[in-house]
């Protein structure tokens, strides 16, 4: 599905260049779960946000259905970003002045290509099939750490992606609640054939998964240490 | 189904922003509607000036050639010309009227010099304007009369000492305008019985005038028999061109072809509507200077939301939003606030003019509606698209790990 060949990335931090990502190659196959695993600031998220197609490796590659992406404009990385990829954060991210509803029908806004579906009942149901309906008209400050996760993984799943990625998910939860979460995503993958990438930096969270993938000081390593 | 990422969209977002922030949101537009208060309202006083300056050449009656000293208004000379001609020109005097008087067509010639002095009657006394004229200056000015009755071509001729006052004058000179009938008033030693008082018209020359048969003023108010303007009232339309070339072809046989002009008011007029066209760009201009230091207010607010709402940018970017999206997103907002700037100024300034149109004939047109519009629109768009650009510019990756 999506493959990456010796990608780097690296970042100014005034002048001096930080490189988060090196030499990495891998491959994500499509209906996988798997999980990347590293400890803080070791480029984890970095290279979950290069596989959501966010931006432009600094050099390498990333093959996408063996297309090489680095040739797509930003029109089309983001069309493709909201047609295939759903995103889930720690910080779950929703934004404050929307209500859930809303926030879970923000990826429609952006949609360039005529969706098959009807927005506003696609939202109700996953607000349902998450079990937060009775939230939708709530803010995200008013609800729960829980519910707001939930919110963000029912507008990651609006566009119908091929692909979840989720970036410390279950890291602002308590453990019952980050299990309820990490269930969510397991049903995600087995039920419906989504593809999930997981990044963590708790090994119970990644044993859940079924392949690891290990980083540290932005490469890839055999064994998470 | 087409997604909605329309304008409702934007525009919505847009104000639920503006919500959060109600004080900030009303300060920033505070500068774009006191730039647009203060564009409008020059707008609407120069209009209304105009208007009031128009209507006093429209009350002097149709039909009229107006000979002055100094080149011509408008026409080959233009608004150049204006200037010089009327200082340190020349003066016409009693030969020249009866020379016009035998024009074809013309039906009456009406000489006046005019002259501001004290003017006294018994212990009250007021700075006013003494119009020395004949009869037919009363049909010229439209005047209505209160009391009494004007002067008449035998007053002229006999150099009859008496006069017509203005209502205002006559109001601070004998408290009831009514009252000076019969009674004297001095200027600068002459006397002279006031027969009439005249209607109050609006004008403040008029109004604080007294208007006296020319030949009294002779050798005294008026010692070189002269005349600063002469006015010739044509019988028809028809014979205004004629009458007109007429007057020039006599007076040119006593003065330079640059030394005096024969004008009809419409040539006046439209000399007057350049001038005040002139006028209100400089205001406007002096105006627009706030409408910029406004529209630095709003960049100033949109660079300090953008920085604030950079994780925004970044959750928006990842769900699939462009660099155009964000562009656009930021873009409408500060349109929205400059539009909405501009429209609260708009209503202040008719509010305003409302208030001055009980004095003053201050008017608000559409184009100045349309102008206010679009200009707050494009300030919006000037000073809002760069900080627009650096939201659209942020690294999406940077942006959503923004705290």
């Amino acid at each position: 599905m999506i493959k990456l060949q010796d990608v780097c990335k690296s970042y100014y931090l005034g002048k001096e260049e930080v490189k988060a990502v090196c030499n990495v190659s891998l491959e994500i196959k499509e209906k996988e779960y798997v999980s990347i695993l590293g400890s803080s600031g070791s480029g984890k998220s970095t290279l979950m946000y290069l596989i959501g197609l966010l931006e432009h490796p600094t050099s390498g590659k990333i093959l996408l259905e063996g297309k090489d992406v680095s040739q797509f404009s930003d029109e089309e990385l983001s069309r493709i970003r909201n047609n295939h990829v759903g995103f889930v954060f720690q910080s779950f991210n929703l934004i404050n002045k929307f209500t859930v509803l809303e926030n879970v029908l923000l990826p429609t806004r952006y949609a360039k290509d005529k969706i098959d579906f009807n927005p506003q009942k696609r939202a109700e149901e996953l607000l349902k099939k998450m079990s937060i309906y009775e939230r939708k008209d709530f803010f995200p400050n008013n609800i729960s750490g829980g519910e707001q996760q939930r919110a963000s993984i029912a507008r990651a799943l609006m566009m119908k992606p091929k692909i979840i990625l989720a970036d410390e998910p279950t890291g602002n939860l308590d453990t019952k609640t980050g299990d309820e979460i990490l269930d969510v995503l397991e049903s995600l993958n087995k039920e419906f054939d989504v593809t999930v990438v997981l990044v963590t930096h708790e090994k119970p969270v990644a044993e859940r998964t079924k392949r690891k993938i290990y980083i540290r000081d932005g490469k890839l390593v055999k064994k998470y240490i | 189904m087409k997604a909605q990422n329309g304008f409702t969209h934007l525009f919505k977002a847009a104000m639920a922003d503006f919500k959060r922030n109600k004080m900030r949101t009303l300060l920033t537009s505070l500068g774009i509607m006191i730039g647009v208060l203060s564009v409008v309202m020059l707008i609407a006083l120069g209009l209304g000036l105009r208007n009031y300056i128009e209507e006093q050449f429209e009350s002097l009656g149709a039909n009229l050639l107006i000979i002055m000293p100094g080149s011509s208004l408008s026409g080959e000379g233009g608004l150049s010309s204006f200037g010089p001609g009327l200082i340190g020109g020349i003066e016409f005097d009693e030969k020249d009227v009866r020379s016009l008087q035998g024009i074809a067509g013309v039906d009456y010639v009406v000489p006046v010099s005019f002259k501001s002095s004290l003017i006294e009657a018994g212990s009250e006394e007021k700075i006013g304007y003494v119009e020395s004229s004949n009869e037919e200056m009363f049909k010229i000015l439209n005047l209505e009369i209160l009391e009494g009755e004007v002067f008449t071509k035998s007053d002229v001729t006999r150099r009859a000492k008496v006069g017509v006052l203005g209502y205002l004058l006559a109001e601070d000179l004998f408290g009831d305008p009514v009252d000076g009938i019969g009674k004297t008033v001095r200027v600068e030693n002459q006397r002279f019985k006031v027969i009439g008082i005249a209607k109050k018209k609006g004008d403040n020359e008029m109004d604080n005038s007294i208007v006296v048969p020319y030949k009294t003023t002779f050798g005294t108010l008026n010692p070189d028999k002269s005349f600063f303007t002469i006015y010739l009232g044509v019988t028809s339309d028809k014979d205004i061109d004629f009458a007109k070339e007429k007057a020039k072809e006599i007076l040119l046989k006593r003065y330079e072809e640059n030394e005096f002009s024969v004008t009809e008011q419409a040539e006046i007029l439209s000399a007057v509507n350049q001038i005040f066209a002139i006028i209100n760009s400089v205001l406007v201009a002096i105006g627009s200077i706030s409408l910029v230091v406004g529209g630095i207010g709003i960049m100033n607010i949109m660079y300090a939301t953008v920085t604030e709402r950079t994780k925004e940018v970044g959750i928006r970017r990842a769900v699939g939003a462009t660099k155009r999206d964000i562009l656009n997103q930021f873009l409408t907002e500060s349109v929205v606030l400059s539009v909405f700037g501009g429209l609260l100024g708009l209503i202040f300034a008719s509010l305003l003019v409302l208030i001055i149109r009980i004095f003053f004939p201050a008017a608000i047109n559409l184009l100045s509606v349309i102008i206010t519009l679009v200009i707050s629109s494009a300030i919006g768009i000037f000073f809002g698209v760069f900080p627009a650009k650096r939201a659209a510019e942020l690294s999406p990756i940077e942006a959503i790990r923004y705290e």
